[in-house]
């Protein structure tokens, strides 16, 4: 057994729970029966960890199959490092009739004509997604265990998710994808997040959605409970409004939890009052960053609650709509003074 | 759209109005229950989330005897959209019928200068500057009875004094060193 597997799986023991553990180790079934009845779950994180360490000597375990843990952990907990989304484009006739093992083998062989030392391995989870485990290495070095690329793609889906891809990778990896899925184009699709299903039905449209109309929805039945008579509002039918309003941007729904949504302007600064910023040439560049634990949600609260001012702007509803959280604006018509 | 006037209603036998205005429409919901619930005569609250009033309710309006001005000094927009509202007020609600109300004051994030505009506003108008905790029912409750003291002078409620004379004693004073740098 060599130093990878060892820090691989003193690493994931880190990081697991021991419930997640116990259930974890059971799910992978390389322990014997016997084996597992004997690990004792109460004791310390760094006892057990030893324990463990000596029964991987005594198995003979390799770095493949502790990978294969690995990969068990990363699958029931998708919700721990940053998703990056991507689309492919154009498919080919056949690309509707990829199927698993034939896409399994077609992605190996692709992915192993470009990069020598690499390892793969592949998953069908039960939502029809495959999961993909590519360690990297180059020419001279072996696969690094301890950096693994996670791969998500939903088989006859134009969606790819990924998590911690380097830009050397993101073009070998783009490659092996288009030809074992029969597309022609591989896009950023700007969207990213920490949750992976939620970027999945963010992107998939699997929450409850809403369809933008121009006609009113039929008027809700008043609640009369508030009514205190002495409590009067002034301006009534305000409140109403904004919160068709909010749903008619974000739906009433569950949304999914983005954490972050980005807009990097590249537009003319405009303000009559400052004429030195206004009168240059060259466009302002800034970043604008939201972030929240659940961004779709508190957009919806504020402009239910009219902390913002009606109504919503089509850069905040075209999160949900278009499916991204990156955007970048220009101007229409750069040059032109205003 | 309609002005509001101090005395263009004749007032009601033991019977105080008092109208919020708050452009977030969040803490005068409950600060309306508590100064119902509170109250010892009749009070009757008008909710407004920015003045100029719609003139539909004129009739039903009856005479206003204080208007409070919640800011929430987090956000910006809430004291950009009581500086505007503040042009629809009849200059006789300024003899003692008009007070602010700040939520939030305790927050750390909060530029200095935002306190210091409210402030500069509150003692240029002559108005007393309440501070309130909107996130406890304490809170509330406590906001709601301190209005409630100044409402019964604003209505008339308490034998020889008046609101002008209250407003003396109460109104909002800039430290003459506002506008001095400090040295913190």
């Amino acid at each position: 057994m060599d130093d990878t597997t060892k820090r691989l799986l003193h690493r994931l023991i880190r990081r697991t729970s021991t419930e997640m553990l116990k259930t974890t180790l059971g799910k992978w079934g390389r322990l014997t029966m016997a084996q597992r009845q004997s690990l004792d779950f109460t004791q310390s994180k760094s006892a057990l960890t030893e324990e463990l360490l000596t029964l991987c000597e005594k198995n003979g375990w390799t770095v493949k199959n502790v990978a294969e843990l690995e990969m068990i952990h990363v699958i029931d907990n998708p919700n721990q490092g940053m998703w990056h989304a991507y689309r492919l484009m154009d498919p080919e006739d056949d690309a509707c009739s990829v199927e698993l093992t034939q896409f399994k083998e077609r992605f190996k062989t692709h992915l192993s004509e470009v990069v020598r030392h690499v390892s793969v391995k592949t998953k069908k989870h039960t939502d029809e997604a495959v999961w993909i485990r590519i360690a990297w290495g180059d020419t001279f070095s072996r696969p690094n265990h301890l950096k693994p690329t996670y791969v998500v793609y939903h088989l006859q889906t134009p969606y790819v998710f990924v998590t911690s891809l380097t830009s050397k990778q993101k073009p070998l990896l783009s490659q092996a994808l288009i030809l074992s899925t029969r597309y022609q184009g591989f896009k950023d699709a700007n969207l990213s997040g920490r949750k992976l299903t939620a970027i999945r039905d963010l992107l998939m449209k699997q929450y409850p959605l809403v369809f933008p109309t121009n006609f009113s929805s039929p008027v809700a039945e008043k609640d009369q409970t508030m009514s205190n008579p002495c409590i009067i509002k002034e301006q009534d039918g305000l409140e109403a409004k904004r919160l068709q309003m909010a749903r008619g941007a974000f739906g009433d729904g569950v949304l999914p939890q983005l954490e972050s949504a980005v807009y990097k302007l590249e537009t003319k600064f405009k303000d009559q009052t400052n004429r030195i910023m206004t009168e240059r040439e060259e466009p302002f560049r800034c970043v604008v960053k939201f972030t929240s634990t659940n961004l779709l949600e508190s957009f919806r609260q504020c402009a239910a609650s009219g902390i913002v001012s009606p109504p919503i702007t089509p850069l905040f509803s075209s999160i949900p709509l278009k499916g991204k959280n990156y955007f970048a604006l220009k101007d229409k018509t750069l040059g032109s003074s205003p | 759209m309609s002005l509001l006037k101090s005395f263009n209603n004749f007032p009601a036998l033991n019977t105080a109005n008092i109208l919020l205005v708050e452009n977030e429409e969040q803490f005068q919901q409950s600060l309306a229950n508590a100064l119902v619930e509170a109250a010892d005569a009749i009070v009757n609250v008008r909710l407004a989330k920015s003045l100029p009033v719609p003139t539909k309710n004129e009739e039903s309006r009856p005479r206003i005897d204080l208007v409070v001005f919640i800011i929430n000094l987090t956000s910006e927009l809430s004291f950009e959209s009581t500086e505007a509202s503040l042009k629809y007020l009849d200059c006789g609600y300024f003899l003692g019928k008009v007070c602010f109300m700040l939520t939030n004051a305790r927050n750390a994030s909060i530029p200095p200068e935002r306190l210091d505009a409210v402030r500069k506003l509150a003692s240029l108008l002559h108005c007393p500057l309440l501070f309130a905790e909107d996130q406890t029912p304490d809170g509330v409750t406590n906001a709601a009875e301190r209005l409630l003291t100044i409402l019964k002078v604003a209505a008339g409620h308490v034998p020889m004094t008046t609101a002008l004379y209250m407003s003396i004693l109460t109104q909002c004073t800039v430290l003459p060193d506002i506008d001095q740098p400090s040295f913190d």
